[in-house]
């Protein structure tokens, strides 16, 4: 066991510089990603909740379909089948583009059931105030709604922070293609996919408790006002 | 040459892909299933107790955080690289569902724990009571119960992990993405190619979640019939 150990003695004055710059580049891609992904999901829902049938048709379309390409799938196809089509996406672009589609598909099923879960007599009363839909959205549904969403928005990051690791597969320089080049260096797979999963777990869990906490504040709150 | 008469040849490899994606989908699902219940009965019985056990209880916890938090992909590079690296040497396949369905486990325990504790403690009791070993009890009076309450997550989570298997193709298991990638390198059918792979899981998942739903509502309809 101690032997174990004493291999990454001899290793983290190499290994910690070159995963220290992959993490900020998992993290950029993944926020960039995720960015996308509320950018896109809020434009899904905003066609879904319009009055027209055909934005509503195209947006649920986007959305099943979507849900049914593995995002590798997904990936895979933008970078090495779309220059084929005449765009060139680099890795880490191609990787932001795939993240952020495959993420809104399920933030757009969380920004609904948030706004879903603000009493319809809210807006309706904000609107019979004289505000307009907009500040409606803004100052009435959106506060409450955000309150609601912003647990599951978070797992939501942190699952997109671990689908980030994909990338690797399409030369993108991020945590998991960094752990593979120095496994195939050192030949310690053990002791650098479990220093990577470290990495990863260094991030998504404070996050995942974070969103955890949020959850169990809100029911209560929730439980709370039942009771007045 | 016309590039759609690669179409059949194409779709014959790709077919063979997806009969091992599913092999590693249902081997998973098995384990992740068997897995999940019993880190739920685990953790849902013993509460409170001898140092022992809330020791153990600590162990599960900590994995089971560490499988949520940690990438689908740095679990399967341990399992396939670095077990290797240390002489336990296992098949692509073998890697494949060991690792999606140990995360599986730590991903349904918590379903199953939320069911367990939302049944009424005296089902369990009265089950006991009457002479029904702790085994029937769970298999005939609790099971029949959670299975309702569970299998909407369930069903998310099979389809899930049949497009998580794509994964599988990054440590050399022959499934779908994986003779897609061997194809492109020999037919430069690049575009063709990965929107056959694409078309062949929404061909997969589409009937899978047309028969899980099919299965749900049949569950939920007894329900409601028995309820007056």
């Amino acid at each position: 066991m101690t032997e174990f150990f004493a291999l990454y003695a001899d290793q983290l004055a190499d290994w910690l510089p070159r995963l220290r710059q992959a993490a900020l580049l998992t993290v950029a891609l993944s926020l960039l990603g995720f960015a996308l992904a509320l950018l896109l999901g809020a434009g899904w829902v905003a066609m879904q909740r319009s009055g027209r049938p055909w934005p509503r048709r195209v947006a649920q379309a986007a959305i099943q379909g979507l849900r049914t390409v593995p995002l590798l799938a997904l990936l895979l196809a933008l970078y090495f089948a779309l220059p084929a089509l005449g765009l060139r996406l680099s890795g880490f672009w191609a990787g932001v583009l795939g993240l952020g589609l495959h993420g809104s598909a399920y933030v757009a099923e969380l920004l609904r059931g948030g706004l879903a879960a603000v009493h319809r007599g809210q807006s309706e009363a904000a609107l019979s105030a004289g505000l307009t839909p907009l500040h409606t959205l803004r100052f009435v549904v959106l506060p409450q709604a955000l309150r609601v969403m912003l647990p599951p928005l978070l797992n939501s990051y942190v699952a997109l922070l671990k689908d980030s690791s994909l990338c690797a597969l399409i030369a993108t320089d991020e945590l998991m293609l960094t752990a593979r080049a120095i496994a195939s260096e050192s030949f310690l797979p053990l002791h650098i996919f479990l220093l990577v999963g470290a990495f990863y777990f260094a991030i998504a869990f404070p996050l995942s408790m974070a969103s955890r906490l949020l959850q169990q504040r809100l029911s209560r709150g929730r439980r709370g006002q039942g009771a007045t | 040459m016309n590039a759609l008469d690669a179409l059949p040849s194409i779709l014959v490899t790709l077919a063979a892909g997806a009969w091992t994606a599913a092999r590693i989908a249902a081997g998973a699902l098995v384990i992740a299933l068997a897995g999940g219940l019993a880190l739920a009965l685990l953790v849902h019985a013993s509460s409170g107790g001898s140092l022992a056990g809330r020791l153990l209880r600590g162990v599960v916890a900590a994995l089971i955080e560490w499988a949520r938090n940690v990438p689908a992909l740095a679990h399967l590079f341990l399992l396939y690289f670095g077990l290797a690296s240390v002489g336990l040497r296992l098949s692509p396949m073998a890697a494949a569902i060991l690792g999606l369905g140990g995360i599986g486990a730590a991903t349904l325990c918590d379903v199953f724990v939320a069911a367990l504790k939302s049944l009424h403690v005296g089902q369990r009791e009265a089950a006991l009571a009457a002479g029904l070993t702790p085994w029937q009890t769970l298999r005939f009076v609790l099971l029949p119960q959670m299975l309702r309450l569970v299998m909407p997550a369930l069903a998310n989570f099979a389809s899930q992990l049949l497009k998580d298997t794509s994964l599988a193709s990054a440590i050399a298991a022959p499934e779908i993405m994986f003779f897609a990638r061997q194809l492109v390198t020999s037919t430069f059918q690049t575009p063709l190619i990965y929107a056959s792979a694409l078309a062949l899981y929404a061909a997969m998942l589409l009937p899978l979640g047309w028969v899980l739903s099919r299965f749900e509502t049949r569950l939920t309809r007894g329900r409601l019939e028995a309820t007056p």
